[in-house]
């Protein structure tokens, strides 16, 4: 058979259609070749069944059946949904899918650019298929492993909270585009650096000491929050406590106070924004992973009863001692300070980040001769 | 500056699959692969490029392809400008040393290149079965790509190649690694291509290949193309009359020339330049006068694989002609 070939100028959406699923495919056809893309398919279902394992209801908590002694967790502080909800989003996602899916879609995937760079480049190349496209949807063939994973995942968490807690929760399959995301934005540094360096190991290693420093400044960012909120906190119970201090030694105790709080405050606040403005710039993979717990609506209170009102200490002289806050109302301040921050400032600018490094890789890409 | 034996005027632009002029490419490091090559490819024909490593083929190959972007070019590939990237839906290409997917099967490896060449899936399902047929790969195309020997990847490879039907066909050392009959095999594909009307490009170190089956041929050094034509055009000047005869050389013939001695005997031969039929018919009558037996009267001409080394010494000597190194990989290597 003979096909036709008129001239062209330029190429059709359809052509451009027909060589992106051919990639698409092909790249499924290479993750189907690879036993770690079946192991970790095991593992999906292996995290879901020890979730489904779990039983809570009136009396507390079972594991397969056998009661647990864990007083005070019951279905009344917990209903079903909500617990296996958390389950999901601390163990599924924040463990699992946050962590350890996402080293081996890392490792599985880390081939494919020294692959391209170092054999498959000339072949391509000689087809009618432009640089900036290519590199790009060899790129998007690299999310596939992640994205089928957690797909495979979040289906079968979706029939769990279903069929264990009677909670069709479409809000489950938020996970998908977030832990996508999530890997999306390690694996931009893994294809630059596989490409440049042509060497899958290298760009392994460097990926995961990215992946260091950003929970490194990330953890840095969240115990600067901490200190900052309940140092907050603290200035408020001291302040509350001002127009009630009698005698000039309890006042002069809670103006001391006030100032150390002010200092502390100060302080907190000033690495808590040097924190804040490094992490803006880089990729924020847990907080990624933490809005699926929106999507689920999941209790902020949930697991953590609250405290009544807490106030500052005033001993038998009439001095104001210091009272630290308590560690729980400051988490849960911490949590609505967490939750204020957009889905738009969390993933938005962890795509500037990612949209940055891809440009780097596609001008070096482009500019190469092979 | 291209030389050609007869200086042949390059035919018509539309009559050309290839046609280049101008085209130079520097590397990194001020290394130059190419240093302005002509070059015309007609259509329909199987055209040899021939040199030694590190004359600048490959280089010209990837800019053909777009694989390279040259420093500078004019010309057209198909009629379109050189890398203009629709018009690859239209060649057919075989790299050197290509790494084809080796999780596909030969069959889904055919038909993948066959989508990146916007086949739609009807088509490139029959070119698909068409090409491993011709290519004799069908009874192994389930089996993986990893799993095939060097010769059977170079069919497959093949077929890749001629899967979208392509008018312009560009081979890189299409038999290397295939075995003798596999070679004869490919050889006569590359005739059936031709008679069906495509151009083949052919890139081969093999001059014996090249000279079996292009029509004309190209030979490059330092970047240049140095020679280009049928190969009766490029052996033109070489073109000798050669008297051989029996018996002692009389002193008489020295204004002939020198007379050699041939093995076997008592036997000589004298050459004489081509364009010099009469001085062939007053040797033979001086021969037979001085009682020598004429013996043989032969046409003798350079063979390509002559012609190639003696363009290979002039040019500068060996060690010059090759001292611009294997450009691509010594870049690689670097990078």
């Amino acid at each position: 058979m003979r096909i036709d070939h008129a001239p062209r100028s330029g190429l059709a959406f359809a052509d451009l259609s027909v060589q992106t699923w051919a990639m698409l495919v092909a790249a499924y056809r290479e993750l189907n070749a690879r036993r770690l893309f079946w192991v970790a398919l095991a593992l999906n279902v292996l995290v879901i069944l020890v979730i489904a394992a779990v039983g809570i209801d009136e009396e507390g908590i079972s594991v397969l059946g056998y009661d647990l002694q864990i007083p005070g967790i019951t279905s009344k502080l917990f209903p079903p949904a909500d617990f296996y909800k958390l389950m999901i989003e601390n163990l599924g996602v924040g463990i699992w899918l946050a962590w350890l899916s996402t080293i081996l879609a890392l490792l599985s995937t880390s081939s494919m650019f020294p692959d391209l760079a170092s054999g498959g480049v000339d072949t391509m190349l000689s087809k009618p298929i432009g640089r900036a496209r290519l590199f790009l949807t060899t790129f998007a063939c690299g999310l596939l492993f992640s994205t089928l994973q957690v797909l495979s995942f979040s289906l079968m968490a979706f029939l769990l909270l279903g069929i264990r807690a009677g909670a069709w929760e479409p809000g489950v399959f938020v996970a998908v585009p977030l832990v996508a995301a999530l890997f999306s934005y390690l694996f931009c540094v893994q294809a630059v650096v596989g490409f440049i360096t042509r060497s899958a190991v290298a760009s392994v290693i460097v990926t995961l000491l990215f992946w260091i420093l950003v929970f490194v400044i990330d953890l840095g960012e969240s115990i600067t929050l901490f200190q900052r909120t309940a140092s907050r906190i603290e200035r408020e119970m001291v302040q509350a406590r001002m127009d009630t201090m009698k005698g000039d030694a309890g006042r002069e105790s809670a103006q001391k106070l006030l100032t150390e709080a002010d200092v502390r405050l100060e302080r907190w606040a000033l690495a808590n924004d040097i924190a804040l403005g490094i992490k803006t710039f880089l990729p924020k993979t847990s907080e990624t992973a933490q809005l699926t717990r929106r999507a689920l609506a999941i209790s902020a209170g949930i697991g953590q009863p609250a405290d009544g009102e807490q106030e500052m200490r005033v001993d038998e002289n009439g001095i104001l001692q210091r009272t630290r806050a308590n560690r729980r109302r400051v988490e849960a301040e911490v949590r609505k300070e967490l939750d204020k921050r957009t889905v738009t400032w969390v993933v938005g600018s962890s795509l500037a980040f990612e949209a940055i490094v891809l440009a780097v890789g596609l001008v070096y890409f482009r500019r190469r001769d092979y | 500056m291209v030389a050609t034996a007869q200086a042949p005027v390059p035919p018509a632009t539309g009559a050309l699959a290839i046609e280049l002029a101008d085209v130079t490419k520097t590397y990194a490091g001020k290394v130059q692969a190419l240093r302005g090559v002509e070059m015309h490819v007609r259509r329909g024909e199987i055209f040899g490029l021939l040199g030694p490593n590190g004359a600048g083929k490959s280089t010209l190959v990837k800019i053909m392809t777009t694989i390279v972007r040259a420093t500078t070019a004019r010309g057209t590939i198909l009629g379109a400008p050189v890398g203009h990237r629709p018009t690859l839906a239209r060649v057919g290409y075989l790299p050197e040393h290509h790494r084809f997917p080796q999780y596909l099967t030969g069959r889904q490896c055919v038909e993948f290149f066959g989508a990146m060449n916007l086949l739609r899936r009807a088509a490139r399902r029959a070119r698909t079965e068409e090409m491993l047929e011709v290519v004799g790969m069908r009874a192994w195309a389930d089996r993986r790509v990893g799993t095939y020997s060097k010769g059977m990847q170079q069919r497959t490879g093949l077929a890749a190649a001629l899967v979208n039907d392509p008018e312009l066909v560009i081979l890189d050392e299409p038999t290397d690694g295939v075995d003798p009959v596999g070679r004869s095999e490919i050889r006569d594909l590359l005739l059936r291509m031709r008679d069906e009307g495509r151009t083949v490009f052919l890139n081969s170190h093999l001059l014996g290949e090249v000279e079996l089956v292009c029509d004309r041929v190209a030979i490059m050094l330092k970047g240049r193309v140095e020679v280009q034509g049928t190969l009766a055009e490029l052996t033109q000047a070489s073109r000798r009359w050669r008297v051989a005869f029996e018996g002692a050389p009389p002193a008489s013939i020295a204004g002939f020339g020198r007379a050699l001695p041939l093995p076997g005997g008592l036997r000589h031969a004298v050459e004489l330049a081509d364009g010099e039929l009469a001085r062939v018919q007053a040797l033979i009558d001086l021969l037979r006068a001085e009682g020598c037996a004429i013996v043989g009267v032969s046409e003798t001409r350079e063979s390509l694989e002559e012609l190639f080394l003696r363009l290979v010494r002039d040019v500068d000597g060996r060690a010059a002609a090759v001292g611009a190194a294997n450009i691509n990989n010594t870049m690689r290597e670097a990078r």
